[in-house]
């Protein structure tokens, strides 16, 4: 059985913010809310990384665990994923998660707080697969109609991945080992090329 | 005599309309049972979610992640 994971590669993310576009695009994400983020470490400095950042449906996940009224409940994919109808918005999982992903609606003044919102690795919640209801409750349910989330497939330097945790885990690992790590990653072999497989055009001098 | 009558009367009517209402509250609450199972219907519904499929489009997306 596939597993559903995200994993963003820092030395392509170039931080152009299409990926939190496109979840609020596709799910209508209401506004005070962010799915998704990207996080820049060392920002303006040279060598500055960046990683797009949302929920990471951990195997052992902290807001399943710390929920007092069990409304999370993980997918035979390994989605985590909540249901608002049992929701009471007491927000103990918005301390328990490390990367910020349970958010609050703050369309209040007295701090009323409503349902919790979560990425949901775009595959809806319990409601019949792409309902309105469950299209109103948490968004659009692309994994039902046979594609990945609209972040990963949106982002245009494929620096997220998301997808098979197998698969796009090779394809990483392809990456890095094609790339090499450090000082090689920039330079003349990563814009043209490794020496090897540049080939001398016909009738070249040498 | 006759008040006597009005009497027995008024009660036999108490009673019914007593009996009435307690078969009454016996069907509500027998209706009442059903209601409970949207819930269980929800909790099939999570299961039976169609999720991850390796359509045509997934490979598609892994082919031009390899780049």
């Amino acid at each position: 059985m596939a597993r559903m994971k995200f994993l963003c590669d820092a030395e392509r993310c170039i931080e152009c913010n299409g990926c939190v576009t496109a979840c609020k695009q596709e799910n209508e994400v209401p506004w005070g809310v962010n799915r998704r983020r990207v996080v820049t470490l060392n920002d303006g400095v040279p060598g500055e990384k960046s990683i797009s950042v949302a929920c990471m449906h951990c195997s052992d996940a902290p807001c399943m665990a710390v929920c007092p009224v069990d409304c999370f409940y993980r997918t035979e994919e390994g989605v985590v994923l909540h249901d608002k109808d049992m929701c009471i918005g007491c927000g103990y999982c918005f301390y328990a998660c490390p990367f910020g992903a349970p958010q609050f609606p703050q369309a209040g003044a007295f701090g009323m707080r409503g349902k919790m919102d979560k990425c949901t690795f775009c595959a809806g919640g319990p409601e019949a697969d792409n309902s309105k209801e469950e299209f109103a409750k948490y968004g659009s349910n692309r994994l039902a109609q046979g594609k990945l989330p609209a972040c990963a497939e949106m982002c245009s330097t494929k620096a997220l991945l998301g997808g098979d945790g197998d698969v796009i885990a090779d394809i990483f690992r392809d990456r890095a080992l094609t790339r090499g790590k450090g000082a090689e990653v920039w330079g003349w072999s990563t814009a043209y090329g490794k020496p090897d497989k540049q080939q001398a055009p016909k009738g070249a001098k040498s | 005599m006759n008040q006597n009558k009005a009497r027995l009367s008024r009660r036999n009517f108490l009673l019914a309309v007593g009996a009435g209402g307690a078969a009454g509250a016996a069907a509500i609450v027998a209706k009442g049972v059903p209601t409970a199972q949207p819930g269980a219907g929800a909790a099939n519904s999570k299961k039976s979610s169609q999720g991850y499929q390796e359509s045509a489009h997934v490979r598609n997306y892994y082919r031009t992640a390899k780049v």
